[in-house]
């Protein structure tokens, strides 16, 4: 599990991490769809030149980045070939026999991968640069305006953030009831189908009863610490919205600005 | 011999730069049909070591000994699974193992994977629920329904009825009342004594572990500091000591007898025995 | 009235037995009181009704005089704080702070003071190096420490602790029964402790024992465990040193000494006499 890199956070300390998380939410958001904009290969050396100066800025090693794109090499390869099969288009690239590859094939799957990976990127510098207690408060308070519509926003930021607090006990407790499981001769990698579905009822039935029960508790340690679901709280930690952050979601939109002009102009 | 570590060595994500080494060359042998207790603080190595006798884990030196099934390091080894049949494994909190509608179908569960046909593995079952004290008028209510004390007898059956040979124990009594822990001592004292099983117990609990166990294990840092006689290892307070081991009341007790002059037997066990061989020496 | 009072409480979870049955007991402000007795003898239910956490059949709980009622329940629980077993399940922050945050949050405490109060009770229960640190990271005694702090942060009168070393090791153990008789010694709040360890009852001022869902005893500990006999009829034991009073008296040598010292010197002396 400590290979897992995408949506980590990374605890340092650089002029990023300092940003206040509305601005990172938003900007991030602006920066997705900026990149689905560009037809050019111009504008995307761009988007990777900007993306790379905020890594540099975050202080973030390349290494883990790249790390963060391994678990999406299979469904790249696999793109690629599906559209090596389907997609006849554009000039011949290479021709085996009476199969042949074309340009557009190549070249569609390239524009896809290299949206995913600014994507991956894009989204890394945000959750590795922000605690997720930050984040869910973010998120929060971006929400807040549909408050008026009755929507839970604070509800839902709790929600996010006791999940994210559960994750490493869930895996915990996952692991424990695999390894109980194995002792009694579970097999989770082979087996006929029938023998699959009970292995994987004998980890699933405990793992709910668990979480149940943790849920229970926990909703009593919160009710008891005077929680009440709805009602007007203070805040420990206030976020401060300041000039640098104002800057971050105008420069956002200054590249999508620049995205949208590439796509009619060049 | 029932369990042997051969120069063992286990590494967490090895080659990785936070690898890290839970055991450290050792060298252990673990006899038959004996109470084994193994001790250390949190995080010195005895979980992983019990991971080992049950092949959850594979050395990453070395070699080990279980019945008669050998694992050396970087081999493939096949068999897993028959070793597993052979060596029981009760985790931490085993009563989270319980997943099927009925106590019976559950304990039954372990020699249906282990290739037995409906009608043995429920022989098999029965004979394990009978062992742990569960009621027979119990059989087809959910093990959900049970209390904490009882969910955990039945766990313990259904790594019964698969019919171990040895068996491993990690925390057997955590999380129990004391009721619920002397009955749960009284099994595997009747499943070492009456079935001649070989028990080894992971535990904290030295009070425990002291008045039951003929021998134990004391890890730190991932090395064996000691293996050997229960009360002789309870009775050296250098090791006690320097591992910030928590003396058993009674060895307190017998200790300051020690130095007000009485003569003390090491052997001494019980605070009955103490009180008699006490007041026998006073009317001497 | 003691500052918890409770009378005739009747509590159930399936309308056939009663977990709690006709429950009547007074605890006095400032006291140390154990709760001893068997899982599934109502004292952890026992617990959870006077925190509001369960409502009962019938029967009423006072509170400092407050009628634990719907209306009054988030004023109790500004003066009452529980502990819970499973150190795993009670902290909501993502750090240290946030949690001991988290009860304040809740209680509308000014944002400008918090960062004072989280400081000043992260170091009584010492905690005061682990501010930043993720709860998930420590070890099971330092977990039950930031649930502790957490409630000492709220000011409450009275802290129930149910079977809260219960999970720990032998370590965390000590370190909790450690904190808990050092926040008796100020006497500025009451204590509940709900618990299996014998040992800890006799450092307590006043002790309920429970059995079947009713009060099998009430009374200081040394006057409970003056009566082995009874307490063994439902299977609950004495602590260590008064076993050794009890297995000497078998052979005939009646011991007056209260602790082991004692107690050796006094064997000695009779040593000596022969």
């Amino acid at each position: 599990m400590n290979n897992l890199v995408f949506g980590k956070y990374i605890p340092i300390d650089s002029i990023v991490h300092r940003l206040d998380p509305r601005a990172k939410i938003v900007a991030l958001f602006v920066m997705i769809v900026a990149i689905f904009i560009p037809k050019s290969w111009w504008a995307y050396l761009f988007l990777a030149v900007c993306l790379l100066s905020i890594i540099l800025l975050a202080k973030l090693k390349l290494g883990f980045i790249f790390k963060a794109f391994k678990p999406m090499m299979f469904m790249m390869v696999f793109l690629l070939i599906v559209n090596c099969l389907t997609l006849k288009t554009g000039y011949v690239l290479i021709s085996i026999g009476t199969f042949a590859i074309y340009s557009d094939a190549v070249f569609n799957t390239l524009f896809i991968v290299v949206r995913l990976l600014l994507m991956i990127m894009l989204t890394t510098c945000l959750t590795a640069t922000t605690k997720p207690l930050d984040l869910t408060l973010g998120i929060e308070y971006l929400l807040s305006p549909l408050k008026v519509f009755h929507f839970p926003a604070h509800e839902v930021a709790m929600m996010i953030s006791i999940a994210l607090r559960f994750i490493p006990t869930i895996i915990e407790e996952t692991m424990r009831i695999m390894n109980s499981q194995k002792s009694r001769g579970v097999d989770f990698e082979e087996g006929k189908l029938k023998e699959k579905i009970q292995a994987i009822l004998s980890l699933i039935v405990p793992l709910f009863s668990v979480a149940f029960e943790r849920a229970y508790e926990l909703a009593d340690a919160m009710e008891a610490r005077g929680y009440i679901p709805g009602a007007d709280r203070t805040r420990y930690r206030n976020l401060e919205f300041t000039f640098k952050d104002g800057l971050l979601i105008l420069l956002s939109f200054i590249v999508l600005a620049l995205m949208i002009l590439s796509r009619i102009y060049l | 011999m029932a369990i042997r570590f051969k120069k063992l060595s286990y590494i967490y994500d090895e080659g990785m730069p936070y690898a890290h080494t839970a055991l450290d060359d050792i060298d252990l042998d673990i006899t038959e049909g004996k109470i084994t207790a193994i001790i250390g603080e949190t995080g010195s190595g005895k979980s992983t070591m019990v991971e080992h006798i049950n092949a959850l884990l594979l050395p990453s030196k070395g070699e080990l000994e279980v019945l008669d099934h050998t694992i050396v390091a970087g081999k493939k080894n096949k068999g897993l699974k028959l070793l597993r049949k052979e060596v029981g494994l009760v985790f931490q909190f085993s009563e989270y193992q319980l997943f099927e509608e009925t106590i019976l179908k559950d304990v039954a569960f372990g020699p249906k994977n282990f290739g037995d046909d409906d009608a043995t593995a429920i022989k098999k079952a029965k004979e394990a629920l009978k062992l742990v004290g569960i009621n027979e008028s119990m059989y087809e209510t959910s093990p959900l329904d049970l209390s904490g004390g009882q969910k955990r007898r039945v766990a313990i059956a259904g790594i019964l009825a698969i019919n171990p040979s040895v068996l491993v124990l990690d925390e057997p009594t955590a999380g129990l009342d004391p009721k619920g822990s002397k009955e749960m001592i009284d099994l595997f004292i009747s499943l070492n004594k009456d079935y001649g099983k070989t028990i080894i117990i992971v535990s904290h609990d030295n009070e425990m572990v002291y008045n039951y166990a003929d021998e134990t294990v004391l890890v730190a840092g991932g090395k064996i500091i000691y293996h050997g006689d229960t009360l002789k290892l309870f009775n050296d307070e250098t090791l006690i000591k320097e591992h910030h081991l928590l003396e058993p009341q009674i060895v307190t007790f017998k200790n300051q007898l020690k130095k007000q002059g009485f003569k003390v037997s090491d052997d001494i066990r019980t605070l009955k025995d103490l009180a008699k061989a006490i007041t026998k020496e006073i009317r001497k | 009235m003691g500052i918890i009072s409770v009378k005739n409480l009747t509590y159930s979870y399936d309308d056939k037995t009663n977990a709690v049955d006709g429950v009547s007991f007074d605890i006095n402000k400032g006291d140390y009181v154990t709760i001893i007795g068997h899982n599934g003898s109502g004292k952890s239910t026992l617990a959870k009704l006077i925190a509001g956490l369960l409502e009962a059949k019938s029967g009423e709980i006072y509170i400092d005089e407050l009628k634990l009622n719907q209306e009054n329940i988030y004023k109790i629980r500004e003066k009452l704080g529980i502990v819970f077993q499973n150190p795993d399940n009670q902290f909501i922050g993502s750090t240290v702070k946030d949690d001991i945050a988290f009860g304040l949050e809740n209680h509308r405490v000014e944002s400008s003071k918090m960062q004072g109060i989280i400081e000043e009770y992260a170091k009584r229960a010492g905690l005061e190096k682990y501010l930043e640190k993720e709860p998930t990271a420590l070890s099971g005694g330092q977990k039950q420490r930031v649930a502790i702090a957490g409630v000492l942060a709220m000011h409450p009168n009275i802290i129930i602790f149910d079977e809260a070393t219960s999970m720990l090791d032998p370590k965390g153990k000590e370190d909790i029964k450690a904190l808990i008789n050092e926040l008796h010694k100020d006497k500025d709040f009451t204590i509940v402790s709900i618990t299996h360890d014998i040992e800890e009852v006799l450092h307590s001022d006043d002790c309920i024992v429970m059995n079947k869902g009713k009060i099998f005893d009430h009374d200081l500990p040394e006057k409970i465990f003056s009566e082995p006999e009874k307490l063994r009829k439902i299977d609950l034991d004495i602590p260590f040193d008064l076993k050794i009073v009890e297995e000497f008296k078998n052979y005939g040598l009646k011991l007056k000494s209260k602790t082991q010292k004692e107690m050796v010197e006094e064997l000695w002396q009779y040593a000596s006499k022969n």
